[in-house]
């Protein structure tokens, strides 16, 4: 007979991983997030619609104005959806899981406390990456779909030109058109946003361990959210007080991710700010983790 | 032989919280279970039954005092090993069919590939739900719940099961059912230890009893002992005639007896119930 006295349960992503995907899975099939994702892909897929093609003699700016328009529309929409379902699909695991009893179920077995926080975490993170890959693949498809038409029409100009002048005008167009079309800073602006939201996960987990309301998780988590996009210029202005900074440094600076409008006006995005950003949010998250597992290990359920 | 539970003087105050003082939920309990037996934890609500199993599972810890599963101390995970746990109500993962559920949780216990898959078949088929394996479980009625709960709690074959109210809110064919499945346990050799307030039903399965009040143990015994009525015997006798009665008491009064009563022995609604069920021809409650 097996005795427990000389066994020995060790830390294992393998648990991690199973009450990840269990989860997820928990997630997809509860209606409201497909809904949540679903409006979001209908609202982006229609970014392309909202303007009408004018394209007039002096047309040319026109085209890139609607490209930057359907750019800043859709970066929007996937950050704002991108944190509904951060906040609200994380906000109401750990309530649920008391509700439902299934914490004990899962707690009774060997796996650690941590395990389950972790596995949690990840089945949220998963969630966001799958709602904003999504999201991303409908808005290049829009952005392609419209640039093709931007680019036929100029193409045919093209063979319409008069004079070699407005011919070169034309070609450079295009070349523009394109540009703005397969711009590679629009994956970093992605990434980045999902960098932030998988930060905005992991704060709303840390508030629902300390916390028994779905409801209350997610008003806290809002408010980190907005102060967190206030704490650059609240930073400035209290530059000379130091417990000012101090208190400050405990929420995380989120409008550091946010470089949608440097995309849309074409400023270049240096691969090196993306990395110091993505490390900014990485120890963060680690440390929010941290503390939510610190408070969880400590909790009576 | 090892205890399969041991608790030393386990005493767990709740705090109330806002300076309204601590509750004291359970008061020096020293339990033991021996393996292989059935015992059963009673009391009212609020006794501290469910108390006395979180403990033990450590999802609670104790203000002092100290428990033990199979004698590794009930605060290392690895107590948990050969431990199996049906919390009271359970709901688990409503978007998940049964079969998902079970593979859910053998996987957490280490379980893969054909292992998991036959394992999970004859979990459902000992617990009766095998025709409902591909239903989610917020299709499924409270004692299906209750069955698959059982089911998850012994994915793992553990040596030791808790159950927290095992028939509550469970109609009496569902818990005959769930009595009969405790008695099969027990008859492989598991260790059951089960809180309840239905005292009739407990009455069936367990060897031993503890009865808890207000955090108290108040008794403590085997079933067999603590309910049998030694001073008295009674008699049941079939075709005697109303003629026969008179002889019978004279006897009893000659040899220095009392008879304190006569009367048709009944049956109990229960028996009654499932008599009746059991002669519908179309099937006896919902079953899957």
């Amino acid at each position: 007979m097996t005795d427990a006295r000389n066994e020995w349960v060790g830390f294992s992503p393998r648990r991690v991983w199973m009450i990840a995907v269990n989860t997820l899975t928990e997630s997809v099939r509860q209606k409201v997030y497909l809904i949540m994702i679903l409006f979001a892909l209908v609202l982006i897929s229609s970014a392309s619609f909202f303007s009408q093609f004018g394209f007039g003699e002096t047309g040319g700016q026109e085209a890139l104005e609607q490209l930057k328009f359907i750019k800043d529309f859709c970066l929007g929409a996937i950050s704002v959806f991108g944190m509904l379902i951060a906040i609200v699909g994380t906000a109401q695991l750990i309530p649920n899981e008391l509700e439902n009893r299934t914490i004990y179920t899962i707690l009774s077995k060997p796996v650690r406390r941590f395990e389950f926080l972790l596995g949690k975490y990840a089945g949220s993170a998963l969630l966001v990456l799958v709602s904003v890959v999504m999201m991303s693949v409908m808005f290049g498809a829009a952005l392609k779909f419209k640039g093709d038409n931007y680019l036929k029409v100029t193409q045919q100009s093209v063979g319409q030109a008069q004079d070699a002048g407005t011919m070169e005008e034309a070609v450079r167009q295009m070349q523009k058109i394109r540009a703005a079309v397969y711009d590679p800073d629009l994956v970093k602006a992605l990434l980045l946003t999902f960098v932030k939201l998988a930060l905005l996960a992991a704060i709303t987990l840390l508030v629902s361990t300390f916390s028994t309301s779905m409801v209350f998780n997610v008003a806290v988590a809002l408010l980190i959210f907005f102060a967190g996009h206030l704490v650059g210029p609240a930073k400035e202005k209290w530059a000379e007080s130091g417990a000012a900074r101090f208190l400050l440094t405990l929420i995380p600076d989120l409008s550091v991710f946010n470089v949608a409008d440097d995309v849309i006006l074409g400023n270049a995005i240096p691969w090196l700010y993306v990395a110091k950003v993505v490390v900014y949010g990485a120890v963060y998250l680690v440390c929010v983790i941290a503390a939510a597992h610190f408070v969880f290990a400590d909790r009576e359920i | 032989m090892m205890d399969a539970i041991r608790t030393e003087n386990l005493t767990k105050k709740y705090n109330l919280g806002w300076g309204r003082g601590r509750l004291l939920a359970l008061d020096g309990l020293n339990l033991r279970v021996c393996e292989g037996e059935v015992y059963g934890l009673l009391g009212p609500n609020g006794s501290g039954k469910s108390t006395t199993l979180k403990l033990i599972l450590d999802l609670v810890w104790p203000t002092s005092g100290a428990a033990w599963i199979f004698d590794v101390p009930c605060n290392k995970v690895v107590s948990r090993l050969h431990v199996g746990f049906l919390p009271e109500n359970p709901y688990f993962y409503k978007y998940l069919t049964g079969a998902e559920t079970l593979e859910f949780y053998g996987r957490l216990c280490g379980l893969s590939g054909a292992a998991l898959r036959k394992r999970v078949d004859e979990l459902l088929e000992m617990v009766g739900l095998a025709r409902a394996r591909d239903r989610r479980l917020a299709g499924y009625s409270k004692g299906m719940l209750q069955r698959i709960g059982l089911a998850q709690a012994l994915v793992h074959d553990p040596k030791l099961l808790l159950l927290d109210e095992p028939t509550a809110g469970v109609d009496p064919i569902g818990s005959k059912d769930i009595r009969d499945l405790i008695l099969r346990l027990k008859g492989m050799g598991k260790t059951v230890l089960l809180s309840s307030h239905l005292l009739a039903q407990v009455q069936d399965v367990c060897d031993r009893i503890g009865v808890l009040n207000l955090g108290k143990m108040i008794l403590e015994g085997e079933v067999s002992q603590l309910v049998s009525d030694q001073q008295r015997l009674s008699f049941t006798v079939q075709g005697l005639p109303e003629s026969g009665r008179a002889a019978v008491e004279s006897a009893v009064a000659a040899a220095g007896g009392v008879v304190v009563s006569v009367e048709h022995p009944q049956t109990t609604l229960e028996t009654l119930f499932l008599e009746a069920l059991r002669k519908d021809k179309r099937g006896a409650g919902e079953h899957d």
